[in-house]
Parts: C-alpha cells; structure tokens; sequence
C-alpha cells in the first residue's frame, strides 16, 4: 500500500485534471518556445559554421591595379603565414529581368576545377560552365525568372547587352539570399567575361592565412604586409577588403534575433509560471482545510510543501514531455526559416543534448521556483487559520477600498493574486500590442526612405560622365527633375596604410560610398542626428557629412574631428561638420560636389543621377526607366545599375517578414498564457467564495445575478490590465524597436503607437474575459446552497 | 497532564479586541475525562485549540503531556501534536479523497511511527475496536455520520496519544449514535489516556469526572462528578 499522503496526492490530481491540463498546457507552449529557439541558435550557428566556414573563406581580398595572373598567385601562395590564396574578380553587371534591368553580381572564376576559397557546390546542372554561359546561384533563380536551360541577357559596364545561357545552378552559402539583395548572382569563366566585353582581367587576390589571424586588427596588419610586397614587385594594391572574420554576413543579425526571440520565450516560461502558481494558489485554497486537519494530526509545513512541490514538479515534467516533440517542430520551422534568410544548407538538423537538458530542468525549475511562494503561504498557514477557514470572506477587503466600486474591492481582496493576475494578462496584451507596433515602426522606418527622398529612380554609371547628360535626361518624357551627383567607393584611411574596407565580396554589406550632390538639393532631406547638413558655400572647403551607417563604420567621430577619406583610392582629410539618419542606405559620405571634384579628380563629372519622376504606379515607373535606359545607351554611358527607389523598399520588407510573423507567435503564445491565467484566477476567486455565494442566494440572489457579479469582477481585471498593458507597451516596443530597428537600419525604429492594435486588444481581452469568467460563474450559479453552507 | 497557567488568549478584529479567555488556570491529570462547557463564545474551543497546539497564547503558559507548547515552533509543535495529542472534530474532518482504512493510516504516516504494514495492522485494529472495520475500504462519504465520527475517534488514536481532544464530537450526530459516539470516548478514558471534550451535552455527567463550566473566557465553576472514576486524583 502506498503511503496515504502519496494516495491523497494522486487523487486529489485526478480530481483537478483540468486545472492541472491547463497548468501542463500553459508551461508546454511557452516551454515548446523556449526549447524550439534554443535548438534554433544551436543547429543555426553550428550549420552556418559548417555552410560558411566550409567555403573556406577569404579573409581578405586586396583589390590590384593591374590584376592577378597564375604566376602571382604561385608566388604569393608561397608567402610566409598565407594559407592560400586565389585571383577572383567581381563584376557589377545588369541582368534584364521581363522588361526590367536589375542588379546583377557576376563573379569570375579563373578555374573552376581549382576553387579554393570562397567555394561553392554544385547543385545541378554544368560544371564548369561551359563558355558563354553562366552558374546561378540558386537563391536567385526566382529572382531572374529562370532556371537551367533559360538564357538572360546581361550587360556589363562596357559591354553590350549579350544574351547568356545558364548552365547549372549552384549553392554559395557565403552571400545573402539573392532575392534578399534585389541582386542576381553569376558565376562565369573568363573567357565568358570576355565575351561580355569586359577585358578578362582578375582584379581581386583573395587570400587565407595561416595560422589563422584572431581578430580583424591582425587579419588587417598581415594582409598589408603582403599588399606591401606586392607593391614591392610592382603590382599596387588599391584597396584591402577584411570582412568582419569568420562571419556570415547575417550572422550578427541572426544571433541578435534569436536572442531576443529567447528572451519573450523566456518571459513567456515565467509567466507560465506564475499561471503554475495562480493555479496552485486555487488548488491549496481548495484544500486549505485539508492541509489543517493534516497539520493537525502532526503533518509538518516540510511535509505539506513537499507534497504540492512534488505536484508542481510532476506537472513540469509533463509539460517537459509535451514540450519536447514541440519544441524540435519549433526548431524546424525556426531553422527553416532562417537558412532561407540566410541561405544555407541544413547539413544536419541533430539537435544537441544540452538544449533538451536546458529545457528539462527549465520546465521543471521555473514553476518550483515561482510555486514556492504560494506552496510556502499554504504549508505554513496555522492550523486554526486552516480550520477556520469558511469559504466566506478569508481576506477581509482593506478599510480604505469601501470607497471603491465593488467589482474592484472583491478584487482587491487578495492584492498579490489580482497582481498576479494583471501581470500576465498586461504582459500578454503589451506583447501582442509590441509586436504589431514594431511592425508598424518598421513600416515608419520604410516609409522614411520615401518622406527623405524626393527621387525614385537612382542610376550609378561606372565611370563619370559629364553634366550635360542631367540636362538630357531632365528631358525624358515623365522625367520631373534630375540631379548629377558625385559618386565613388570610398574608405576610412590611415595616412600612409592601404585602404581598408569592411566589405563582404557581394560588395553590398559593410560599403562606404562617397558622394558629391549638387549644391541645394532638392532630392534628398535627411534629419539631421547631429551638426548641419551641407551649405552651398562648403564647395570651397573640406566639410564633409556622414550618415549613421558610415558614422556606424568609425565610431567615436565627432563632429569638428578630421575624417581621413580615400575616394576610389585618392586619399583626403575632411572635417566632419554633420551626422544624418539615412534610412536604406549602406556608409556614405557626402561633401559639396565642388569638393567632390576636387579630392576624386572627377573635374565636374557626374557618376551618379537621381532623378524624379512623375510616375504613379510601377509599371508607368518601369516605362519611364526603359526611356532613361535608351537615352543613357544613346549618349553612351556607363550604366552600372539602375535602381527603382521601390526595390530598397522590397529588399527591406522582405528582411523583417520572418521576424515580425515570429513575433506575432510569441505575441500569441503570452496574450493565450495571460487568458489562462485569468480564467484560472476567476476559477480560484469562485471557490474562495463558494460560501459567500451561497449566503448572496439564500438571501435571494437570482444566478443571473451572481453570475453577472463575477462578470463585472472578470471585465474589472481586464480593464486594469489593459490600462497596464498599453502603458507597458510603450517602453517594450521601444526597446524591441531599438534591437530590430539596429538590426535593419543602423537606427532605432520610431516609435509608432497603433491605435488599432490597442483597439483589437481591447476586443479580444474583453471576448476573452467573457470566455474566461463563463465556465466559474456557470459553477457559481449552479451552486447548491446546502452544499456551499455545509462545507465547514 | 495537562496544565495552563494565567492563560490569556486574545484576538484582534477590526472593531478593537476581543479576549477569548482571561487569565485560566487549570491541571488535569493523567487518565481524567473532562467535558468543558459554557455558552457559545464562551472561549471553549479556544481552550481546546491551546491544548492542542493548533492555537498560542497570548499570555500565560501551556504545557501538555510534559512539553511546554510555548517553546516549539509550528513544524515542532505539528510532530509533536501527532504523537501526543489526538483530535477529533465536530465534522469528523475526514479526507474525502482517502478511504477509511487510509485516513486511519495517515498519521502514522505523517509521524513515521509505524511501517506502512504495521500501520495498517493498527488501523485495522482500531477499526475494530471503533466497530467499523467492515468500512475500511469505502471512502467517508459512503459512511453514516456516526461512522465518520468514529473513523475520526480510530484515526486520533492512531499514534497513541496521551491525550485526546474532541470538539463537540456529538454536535453533528442524533442523540442515539452521539450516545454510542461518547461510550466510544469514555472507554478510550478508561485506557489511562487524558481526554479532553467541548460538548452541549447536559448528560455526560454520569461518564466524565469533572466538568469545567467557562464563562466570559473564564473558569466559571470546575466540578468533579461523583461517578464511577473517582479514584482518578487531581490536584
């Protein structure tokens, strides 16, 4: 025979199942959440050091004057502490897509049978490519509209338009999602660059070391030793590109967002927790006088405790086994996901032992740890408070509340569980509000790139042009204003040091541009973070401005301090006069175009033009950039790409989607954990009173009655948690906003309060609460009097 | 066996003070079977609860059994009452969720006194001895009141405690099985164990030695009833 303590436990849960349900249920959900993030961080950073490390990447790439040839290779190969290295060559091409040009990445391969850094696979299809034809990497295959088998036509800076075969589709885990970028990617020989009228020279000498460098300062140091070398023997080195080491390009992002989704899990788990302890609370109440009457024949507080701690431990591992099998479908979903932000292959998905380990005992400790204070309050209750407990009244409401309306005083009764109680259901309302609100800052954010921007079309070109060409292209039916700006790659130098950059090979993440817009643009207006943008008298001086991304690339600048600058490697000492917010944009550099001339000897020439157009819809813009295009070919510029403001705008909504859906489920997981909770204290706050209740109908109150009574006590809690939550919103959504905000645009999101989201809330928590305080005032109205009173 | 010296009991409420008892004094001796009466608010329960350990003094001190009650703490004072004290309610107080034969058990559970198996070998006997050991398996609520009281009387002998108490034991019970419920408590006298008893009864005279009268929280009369246990001393 079991011990009847033991036998009383086990079928005073067999009594309770769906009160314990509902406990199992809430630490499940959250703890599925916990356990499906945690896997995700696992599998995600192990698999991308297995996807990007395992492309051996280059370390650092020095970009040469004259290009690399076999023999250079050979030599520098040969160099102490390099590893290996590889001449590769990276060309900004355009790829027309329908009747669009588009971004289009060519990246040239001296031997494909010989890649040895920056690698990618195969997937399908050619390899090598046949002549003439090109590789796609497969995340751009939706973005050219073509598969193996299809042709694209391509135009590189000083080709022709030439129609290109794509011959197989490979995988390259080093680079963002095409689709990502609004670029496309293609891997092609020499001989093909060639034909695309580019001569076939590889400019880039990617280079590994060994040993391996420990930080970026070190990767940079030996890396100009070899462009010193290289300089000795005749070949300059325009510029060194050192990628932040050993990182994806989105790793930073990725770790930053799973964090965070850890953290609302995490809070999730609590406040589970604290419905375990609600629950409980309930549970103990009901059996207050049962806990006295053990008390009585010599149960000690110990005793009691360990027998609802052993309770609440069981009902942790149950959520344990149920979170388990959930948490791995979390985990999928979560790697899914973010290897398609990413693009990389899930090697294996093995989930390690530690994240199992970790959710175990945080299913277990968490509801002991939050149920000790109720399990505490209930053991160590007097044995005549215990007997003495009538079911009517425990908690004498406090003097000073008779002022207050009713359903507030009842709930005031117990000042800790109606804290409780609000804390969940505020938090779970000021969740779901947070998350629709960084939805909407982001769309702020979004629409930031358009209220700062009078331009819709940018067109850089890849050598200067002159002016004249605004004035023909000012011309173009549709065409409201045109502005030519000065335009180059630029980087923050040290005097006598080659140029360093932090740039990735898509050349997309890290850049820093520099650009000379005319004097009183009218293009552009960004809000200013410090100092003064620039006036029409800085042409005569050095002054230069820099938004928050390229501020971003050399903290701790000032206002009034010297910016040393190299553009397109002519180096020059500017004075920073002023930091704006450039929403969408990588580093740029602004200073009057007459200075602009000056330091990149461009004599005037424009490289870049930002025009305006009258275009309302898409499709009038396209027909608009087809005319530009036809004009820029006329006149026989350069055309390196042709952007529609509107692409920027996709390239950054597609960036947020999985993190807003994801959480928008958090949301959902606390805003249903915060219900429960109510449900679970209007259930406790019936049984507390069945007594009470009971003498309210022998005095003559009609069920309706008392039902509506617990009605109006339920809508109470709701209404204070709503005022809580929309209050707790605020700084949530800011903090939220900030990461998010700093993980997409360098810049916390703006703070956008949505009166429709609080709106929704009030909707749902008001359903909600009627939901939840149906089921206890059904009981409470079908009490029976004599039973109710013949309790004690 | 039992004694309180200047015993003051008071409870706070929110219109001011309210003392239960004033200053008792009283010693009973081992083996006696008391009954305590007294209008209600009285103070008898109060009494009661103090003797047992489920409530503390004010003022003044308690000692049962050769513990004074006042230097233990709750966990102390719940191990000790198990083994020392055995209490039975007005409502019996029987865990619905446990059988008969189970509630029995309980404390010897609760205390460790006995093995599981001699603890039920016990709680059989006890069964017996309170005549329902045909309803050990059923849970209380299949039982008659005055079966649940007995139930009650066999799980507060459990552990062989020196003394009993008992909270209007008949109050809940037809004047027929609360006669047999009271014969039960008289022969759990006659064992040599101390029992103490808050009844309305005004006819148990004839089976307890000394009747306690408590009025206004104090001893209003103590009057030893000339019957059959007279050779019990007190002093």
């Amino acid at each position: 025979m079991a011990s009847p303590r033991w036998t009383k436990l086990v079928r005073d849960v067999r009594s309770e199942r769906g009160r314990l349900a509902l406990m199992i249920a809430a630490i499940a959900v959250s703890l599925a959440g916990v356990g499906g993030v945690l896997g995700g961080y696992a599998v995600l950073t192990r698999e991308i050091a297995a996807n990007y490390l395992g492309t051996h990447p280059a370390v650092a790439t020095l970009e040469l004057e004259d290009g690399a040839d076999a023999a250079l290779v050979d030599a520098v190969r040969r160099l102490p502490g390099v590893a290996d290295a590889e001449a590769r060559d990276v060309i900004v091409a355009r790829v027309r897509v329908g009747g669009d040009w588009r971004r289009m990445l060519l990246f040239v391969v001296d031997d494909f049978g010989d890649v040895r850094l920056n690698r990618f696979r195969r997937e399908r299809g050619a390899w090598p490519p046949p002549d003439g034809t090109m590789l796609v990497e497969r995340s751009a295959i939706s973005m050219l509209e073509r598969d193996v088998g299809g042709s694209v036509t391509v135009k590189t800076p000083r080709g022709a338009p030439t129609e290109v075969a794509i011959s197989g589709i490979v995988h390259d885990p080093g680079l963002a999602p095409a689709w990502q970028e609004r670029s496309g990617y293609g891997y092609v020989t020499r001989a093909t660059l060639a034909r695309l009228g580019e001569p076939p020279m590889l400019g880039e000498l990617r280079i590994a070391l060994a040993p391996e460098a420990s930080s970026a300062g070190e990767i940079e140091a030996r890396a100009e030793e070899v462009a010193r070398w290289l300089a000795g023997r005749g070949h300059a080195v325009r510029e060194i590109r050192v990628p932040p080491p050993h990182q994806h390009p989105h790793q930073r992002q990725m770790v930053t967002v799973l964090v965070m989704l850890l953290a609302f899990a995490a809070m999730a788990l609590v406040l589970s927790a604290v419905l375990v302890a609600t629950s409980l609370a309930s549970l103990l109440a009901r059996q207050l006088r049962e806990i006295g009457v053990m008390k009585t024949l010599g149960a000690t507080a110990s005793q009691i405790a360990g027998l609802y701690a052993t309770l609440v431990g069981a009902v942790g591992a149950a959520a344990v086994l149920v979170a388990a099998p959930l948490g791995v479908l979390g985990t999928r979903v979560l790697t899914g996901a973010v290897s398609r932000l990413l693009n990389l292959t899930i090697t294996s998905d093995a989930i390690p032992r530690w994240v199992f380990a970790i959710q175990a005992a945080a299913g277990v400790a968490v509801p002991l740890l939050v149920a000790a204070i109720p399990i505490r309050r209930g053991a160590r209750q007097t044995v005549r408070q215990a007997i003495d407990d009538h079911g009517a009244s425990p908690d004498a409401p406090r003097a000073w509340s008779s002022t207050l309306p009713l359903p507030l005083r009842t709930a005031l009764r117990r000042p800790a569980r109606l804290a409780l109680t609000l804390g969940l259901l505020a938090a779970g309302g000021a969740m779901a509000m947070t998350a629709y609100q960084v939805k909407r800052g982001w769309d702020a954010s979004v629409a930031k790139v358009y209220e700062t921007r009078s331009y819709d079309v940018e067109v850089v070109l890849s050598a200067p042009a002159s002016r004249e060409l605004v004035e023909r292209l000012e011309r173009v039916r549709g065409v409201r204003a045109a502005e030519g700006w000065g335009y180059a790659p630029a980087a923050f130098t040290r005097p006598g040091a080659v140029d360093v950059v932090r740039t990735y090979p898509d050349r997309g993440h890290g850049s820093l541009v520099a650009m000379g817009p005319p004097p009183g643009t009218q293009l552009v207006r960004f809000p200013l973070r410090a100092g003064r943008w620039l006036a029409a008298e800085d042409g005569g001086t050095n002054a230069v401005v820099l938004n928050h991304a390229a501020l971003a690339q050399a903290p701790g600048l000032r206002v009034g301090d010297e910016v040393r600058l190299s553009l397109d490697g002519r180096p020059s000492a500017w004075r920073l006069i002023g930091v704006v917010e450039e929403i969408g944009a990588a580093g740029v550099a602004f200073v009057a175009d007459a200075a602009f001339a000056r330091a990149a000897g461009t004599a005037g020439g424009v490289r870049m033009l930002r025009i305006a157009s009258t275009a309302r819809s898409g499709e009038e813009r396209s027909g608009i950039i087809r005319d530009l295009d036809r004009v820029l070919e006329a006149e026989g510029a350069p055309v390196e790409s042709i952007l529609p403001l509107a692409e920027l705008r996709t390239a950054m909504g597609d960036h947020v989607l999985v993190l807003v859906r994801l959480l928008v489920a958090m949301a959902a997981i606390l805003g249903a954990v915060g219900v429960l909770g109510l449900v679970s204290a209007m259930g406790v706050s019936v049984v507390e009173r069945t007594r009470e209740l009971a003498i309210l109908k022998t005095l003559g109150a009609a069920p309706a009655r008392i039902g509506r009574m617990l009605l109006y006590e339920g809508l109470t809690i709701a209404a204070l948690s709503y005022v809580a939550g929309c209050a707790l919103s605020v700084p949530l959504t800011m903090l939220v906003g900030g990461i998010v905000g700093n993980l997409g645009f360098l810049a916390p999101l703006p703070l956008v309060l949505s009166p429709a989201a609080a709106v929704v809330w009030l909707v749902l928590g008001a359903v909600a609460t009627f939901a939840a305080t149906l089921v206890p005032a059904r009981r409470a109205s079908a009490l029976v009097i004599r039973e109710a009173l013949g309790r004690t | 066996m039992i004694e309180l010296r200047s015993v003051t009991k008071q409870y706070r409420a929110d219109g001011g003070g309210f003392t239960a008892l004033r200053d008792v004094d009283l010693r009973i001796a081992a083996g006696e079977f008391v009954a305590v009466v007294g209008k209600s608010g009285s103070g008898k329960s109060t009494l009661l609860n103090l003797v047992a350990g489920i409530d503390r003094p004010t003022a003044g001190e308690v000692r049962v059994a050769g513990t004074a009650l006042g230097g233990l703490d709750e966990s102390l004072l719940a191990a000790w009452r198990g083994r020392n004290v055995g209490v039975v309610f007005q409502f019996f107080q029987l865990l619905p969720t446990l059988t008969v034969l189970e509630n029995t058990t309980l404390p010897m559970d609760l205390c460790s006194t006995r093995s599981p198996r001699a603890a039920r070998a016990r709680a059989m006997e006890l069964l017996e001895q309170v005549g329902i050991a045909d309803q050990a398996g059923k849970l209380p609520s299949g039982l008659s009141g005055g079966q649940q009281q007995r139930a009650a009387i066999a799980r507060a002998l459990a552990n062989d405690p020196p003394v009993l108490v008992a909270d209007e034991p008949t109050g809940n019970l037809d004047s027929r099985t609360a006669a047999a419920v009271l014969d039960l408590l008289a022969a759990t006298a006659g064992q040599g164990r101390t029992v103490l008893m808050v009844t309305h009864e005004r006819d148990v005279v004839g089976l307890v030695d000394r009747v306690v009268t408590l009025a206004d929280g104090s001893v209003e009369r103590d009057v030893r009833t000339p019957g059959a246990r007279a050779e019990v001393s007190h002093g």
